[in-house]
């Protein structure tokens, strides 16, 4: 059993590492601002009552049924080779954003949902009747409260997304996951290489998680609790 | 060059079956990590509630399980345990790193539950006679367990997902056995149109179950 | 002190046993582990029923029938070639592996058994006719390859890393080039004319510049008889004739030149 460990030639890709790290930042916070973007609609679509909206409901519930029944990975592949198929051809970058995009929009439209039925529609009525325009309203009462109710699991989503993210590395995309195993390729000393990856991962995920407290905190001292 | 071999074959009635095999794998596969990681799960949960001075091991170490991606944990796992002179086959080794990852997030489940049902209340079944045990039974189980439900159904379904990653250590699940496919007939899309009818399959009734089944509990 | 020696010489004795080699252990096991790479038409692929077949599975099945054992086929990826020897998961590894000094800082090779050509397969789009054709191109590759190594280091004297597509497997890279996800693809000459045959917009490129890969038979490094018995088994299986007998079958011509 060869149990040596050599620490070395990873200590040595260690800068290369933490600038794939970057790159893992930056798709989950873009696969994050699209999902988000997304997910609003898609939480808007499925409440559409219009028979005419008919087509953009149907659109909205199969999205969010497929993203949360298919597995992530399985996601990218279908954007990655399943879309090639048909002429679509998109770089292994563009396959982990649509990818992650796509999952996160479908579970964010979940909790955009919940958290518009968060802020009872009395409110509303209340704030329009102290003489507030509808604009002033949207901004002043519902979406501080919305905001407040999705911030926990939008923590959630993006920490998330980070780990998603590793998933890049079985498209061919350079984050951290899939530097490190081009790296460890090199020597095959996968243990060491993936061990070092496992601790960038986890002080990026605390870091996250302690930025968002803190962005909680500064956004939402002044409201008391509900 | 010889014509005697051929290396690329269509797609055959056949390949549903492998295809069919291979969920079953899935199924195997992420309902015995369930099963393991439930039971653990719901013991550290206890724990993490009741017992105050595990907190300061267990949170932190549960937490690695839930900031290092999975894919990551597999790898890792799968190449430490031969150094330690032991020899697992992809599926155990999958099961095991699938079974201490759901434990770690039922772990936090699980003590959400108990901690739902406020001291003051367990107070007053404890006063009525009951022990413990029956406190925990009759009171706070049958309570708890209802504010959870939906939550453990996420991780339910989340861990039947994430199995498809044990397929990075070469455990023929429904994801590799699709690979394997489109190797072989070279029809990605068809083949992955397929395998993802069968996690639809898989997942969507009991999502779609837990969904109406909450509804009717919080009536 | 004799009552030293003797303990001493039987925690030796104890030692040896303990330390039973990988020749040992197969036979004890009757099985062999033998890892092959089953996206690498036509030396490891699956016929229609799923079951690997191709030349190195071959190669496997007539090193277990030497040494009469059974023979387990655990399928890997490029990437997983080493780390099964590493780990010890498997006892031997036939997946087209290049001999190289950095390599064998981990693991022990065996003579070689077998020779590729680095070759592409290119998009009929892309224009590519020659090696100085690729200048500009989007070029795939399998990770953890020695083309992979070899093309980098030609795209770093370019300054073209960044047009550099790592895949996991063979497939992979054959899918986006057919695709069109890149142009160009490195494989080796004994897949091109199967994969030229399957996908319509894929022709046959230009060789790669750098020098034949001499593949060898990949066993535990530390394992000195285990090497030696491969070696042995290498040279058998040309002097029987069944090397050629195999290359004919699989792969057509005799090994090109």
């Amino acid at each position: 059993m060869n149990s040596n460990f050599h620490w070395r030639p990873v200590l040595r890709a260690l800068p290369d590492l933490i600038q794939a790290a970057f790159v893992t930042l930056e798709v989950a916070a873009l696969s994050m601002l699209i999902g988000v973007v997304l997910g609003l609609a898609l939480a808007m679509a499925r409440d559409f009552t219009a028979p005419a909206a008919a087509p953009a409901r149907w659109l909205a519930v199969a999205w969010v049924a497929l993203a949360r029944n298919t597995p992530a990975l399985f996601q990218l592949y279908f954007f990655g080779f399943g879309l090639g198929a048909w002429g679509i051809n998109m770089s292994p970058l563009a396959i982990v954003l649509a990818g992650l995009s796509f999952n996160n929009a479908g579970y964010l439209a979940e909790t955009f949902r919940g958290g518009f039925r968060a802020v009872p529609a009395a409110q509303m009525r209340a704030a329009l009747s102290l003489g507030m325009t509808r604009m002033q309203a949207m901004t002043r009462i519902v979406v501080p409260q919305v905001l407040r109710a999705v911030w926990h699991p939008l923590t959630n989503q993006m920490v998330w997304a980070v780990l998603m993210s590793s998933l890049g590395m079985l498209v061919g995309l350079h984050e951290l996951a899939g530097e490190t195993q081009a790296q460890a390729s090199r020597t095959f000393r996968i243990f060491e290489y993936f061990a070092v990856a496992a601790v960038i991962y986890y002080v990026v995920v605390k870091l996250l998680v302690l930025g968002a407290r803190l962005m909680a905190w500064r956004l939402f001292r002044g409201w008391s609790p509900a | 060059m010889s014509n005697t071999v051929t290396y690329f074959t269509g797609f055959r009635g056949a390949d549903l079956l492998f295809l069919a095999e291979a969920a079953w794998g899935t199924l195997k596969l992420s309902a015995l990590s369930i099963a393991v990681g439930t039971a653990l799960g719901v013991g550290l949960g206890w724990m993490l509630a009741e017992l105050r001075a595990t907190r300061p091991i267990l949170v932190p170490l549960l937490d690695v399980f839930r900031s290092v991606p999975l894919i990551i944990q597999l790898v890792l796992f799968f190449n430490f345990v031969p150094m330690i002179g032991l020899g697992l086959s992809p599926f155990a080794a999958g099961c095991v790193v699938l079974s201490a990852y759901a434990a770690a997030l039922v772990a936090q489940v699980a003590r959400a539950g108990i901690e739902s049902v406020g001291r003051p209340l367990r107070r007053a079944a404890r006063s009525l006679g009951m022990s413990y045990g029956q406190a925990m039974r009759h009171v706070v189980l049958p309570m708890g367990l209802r504010t959870v439900f939906p939550a453990w159904v996420g991780i339910v379904l989340g861990v039947m997902k994430d199995s498809s990653l044990v397929s990075v250590l070469g455990y023929v699940e429904l994801l590799r056995a699709s690979q394997i496919l489109i190797t072989r007939t070279q029809e990605a899309l068809f083949v992955l149109g397929v395998a993802g009818a069968f996690y639809f399959l898989l997942s969507w009734p009991v999502s779609w179950w837990a969904a109406r089944h909450e509804k009717r509990w919080q009536q | 002190m004799k009552r030293i020696l003797l303990a001493a010489a039987i925690s030796l004795a104890g030692s040896v046993t303990a330390l039973a080699d990988t020749l040992d252990d197969v036979i004890d096991r009757s099985t062999l582990r033998c890892g092959v790479v089953l996206d690498f038409p036509p030396i490891g692929f699956r016929d229609q029923n799923n079951e690997p077949t191709g030349f190195d599975v071959e190669y496997c099945k007539d090193l277990a029938a030497a040494l009469d054992v059974e023979v387990e086929i655990i399928p890997v990826t490029w990437a997983e070639r080493l780390p099964l020897i590493v780990t010890g998961r498997g006892d031997v590894v036939f997946g087209a592996t290049s001999d190289t000094l950095e390599r064998a800082k981990t693991v022990g090779f065996s003579i070689p058994y077998a020779v590729y050509f680095a070759q592409m397969v290119v998009n009929k789009n892309s224009g590519i006719t020659s090696f100085e054709d690729l200048r500009g191109k989007k070029i795939a590759a399998a990770v953890g390859t020695v083309p992979e190594q070899e093309w980098l280091k030609i795209a770093k004297q370019w300054g073209e890393e960044g047009n550099y597509q790592g895949y996991q497997s063979e497939n992979e890279v054959f899918l986006a080039v057919a695709q069109g996800k890149a142009d160009a693809g490195i494989t080796t000459n004994t897949a091109v004319p199967a994969v030229v045959a399957k996908f319509d917009t894929l022709e046959t490129g230009p060789r790669m510049p750098w020098q034949a890969d001499y593949t060898s038979v990949v066993g535990p490094r530390h394992d000195v008889t285990w090497l030696n018995y491969l070696n042995l088994f290498v040279s058998r299986q040309v002097r029987s004739g069944r090397y050629a007998e195999l290359w004919r079958k699989y792969v057509g011509a005799m090994h090109p030149t």
